[in-house]
């Protein structure tokens, strides 16, 4: 039950909490500690408006904690406010209000470490545990809570302002929130299978993506994040075979995907068509065409994935958005001219990113390069990819041996 | 709340000398910002060239002179200022207007206390 309150409406409660004492720390543990009473209160039966008990118990502990250290600090007493009663908690729906726009601007400032960016958004913002979060980072959870807490130190010393910015500096951190949240939803996204320890948080990036976007309606590249979070969850479902193996787009049955929110993402596209396209709008035209698709029955887009890759080539000239282009190249003009493209990318910058490898093997493949296929597949292997992924290079890397 | 705002640049973009065309150019720059800050502005300095820096170290307890600057990077410390800004977004819009000749990083540090107290 608290789980669960926690999950819709943790972000909320953290957020105008943090707002009001202009404190993370005390947000959190005065959060941590309604719930720990909420156990006992909530044991005959749960109030009216549980987020609403756990606010306003939450904002009595906070304002507790300030008066136990200003009276030790010997400075300012202030009034205590008149305790509720226990009734009165039950049955009151107080109004929590929603301050998670500027949460969201602490919690994706540029002044912090970009890999505490999107653990913090998904600790306050979405409510996840460090646990899940740690899980889902690949990383052992004393160094996450490490993190976490190096992050929030730095936004209490470094005096990181609870505030929107203003608009002129808008564009920057704009897309230090955009950026973050794909970080955030990349982790989400990794495992293929779905099952897998990775996906459990999936709906939190589609609800916190949602709720960006409706507070900041007119802003074209918030609409076009929530828009793509939505295409590439609606292909969740076809993303792995019965065999656990991963299913490329093109070979995904649409037939499998999730209609609902696949028109849910249209009716965000459908906000920015009007706008010039920036970089995460052309993104989501890609997806909403692979979306379009469907059944097998029909041609995969590939010519219009292309196009589309050269308009995302325009405004960001970037090794990966090179090497997903070849792809859509290799489809439409062959494979001899895509691994021309692919080749004369730098080795160097890629040579950590599993894509790149599994792309020069399928290529090399197809041009009947067994030898270097093979050590494509290897050096693609040796980065330890999921289960599913780890299956399909496997299979690649075995038709190769014929 | 109070921040230094550490200038780091080439020094060498200036010439060999603190008097040179190029230094009295920035100079005057900076000058027309102090100016704009107002209040803001709490103090500041340009520094001499690192060739005119010692160094006092101490290790296990003994102190040794040294020359030159602390450590040899690619770009040295070059001038403070120490503004009040409202927060840390506040700091950072004075911080961009902060004139620099070609390159340059500068750094943002909160004051544990206000100065000079």
């Amino acid at each position: 039950m608290i789980e669960a309150v926690l999950r819709a409406d943790g972000g909320r409660i953290t957020a105008a909490l943090a707002a009001r004492f202009r404190d993370l720390d005390l947000a959190e543990e005065a959060l941590a500690e309604a719930c720990a009473r909420a156990v006992s209160a909530w044991a005959d039966a749960p109030p009216a408006n549980p987020a609403g008990w756990l606010y306003r118990v939450a904002t009595r502990v906070a304002l507790d904690s300030l008066r136990r250290n200003a009276v030790r600090h010997a400075t300012t007493l202030f009034e205590p406010e008149p305790e509720p009663t226990v009734e009165d908690l039950m049955t009151a729906t107080p109004l929590i209000p929603d301050e998670r726009l500027r949460l969201i601007f602490v919690c994706c400032h540029p002044a912090i470490h970009p890999d505490a960016r999107a653990a913090l958004t998904l600790r306050l913002v979405c409510g996840l545990s460090a646990q899940e979060i740690a899980r889902a980072f690949l990383i052992a959870e004393p160094t996450l809570l490490q993190r976490l807490t190096r992050a929030k130190r730095k936004i209490a010393d470094a005096g990181v302002p609870f505030e929107v910015p203003g608009p002129d500096h808008w564009g920057e951190r704009l897309d230090a929130v955009l950026s973050t949240l794909e970080v955030a939803y990349a982790h989400a996204h990794a495992d293929g299978a779905g099952t897998g320890r990775h996906a459990g948080y999936a709906d939190e990036m589609l609800g916190i993506t949602a709720t960006l976007a409706a507070m900041l309606p007119t802003e074209s590249e918030v609409q076009a994040l929530a828009a793509t979070v939505r295409f590439a969850e609606a292909r969740r479902p076809a993303r792995v075979d019965a065999d656990g193996m991963m299913v490329p787009l093109a070979d995904q049955d649409p037939m499998l995907w999730d209609a609902s929110l696949i028109t849910e993402g249209r009716r965000y596209l459908a906000r920015i068509l009007t706008h010039p396209l920036a970089v995460r709008g052309v993104q989501a035209l890609i997806h909403a065409e692979w979306c379009a698709r469907g059944s097998l029955a029909n041609p995969a887009p590939w010519p219009a994935i292309l196009t589309l890759y050269d308009a995302l080539l325009a405004c960001r000239d970037d090794p990966v958005t090179r090497l997903n282009r070849a792809v859509a190249l290799a489809e439409v003009c062959g494979p001899a001219i895509a691994f021309e493209e692919v080749d004369a990318l730098s080795h160097a910058g890629l040579a950590d990113y599993l894509p790149y490898h599994a792309v020069r093997a399928d290529l090399l493949a197809r041009l009947g390069l067994a030898d270097g296929a093979r050590q494509a597949y290897d050096a693609a292997l040796a980065l330890a990819p999921a289960g599913a992924e780890r299956r399909w290079l496997e299979r690649g890397r075995s038709k190769c041996m014929d | 709340m109070h921040y230094m705002i550490l200038i780091y640049e080439d020094e060498s973009v200036y010439g060999d000398k603190n008097d040179t065309p190029e230094m009295q150019a920035i100079v005057a720059k900076h000058w027309d910002l102090v100016s704009d800050l107002g209040d803001q502005y709490k103090t500041g300095a340009g520094l001499a060239m690192t060739s005119a820096a010692t160094t006092v170290r101490t290790v296990n307890g003994k102190q040794t002179i040294h020359d030159g600057p602390f450590a040899e990077t690619r770009e040295q410390l070059g001038g403070y200022y120490v503004i009040e800004a409202d927060n840390l977004d506040d700091a950072i819009a004075v911080a961009r207007r902060v004139p620099v000749r070609f390159d340059g990083s500068i750094e943002i540090r909160p004051l544990l206390h206000p100065p000079g107290k």
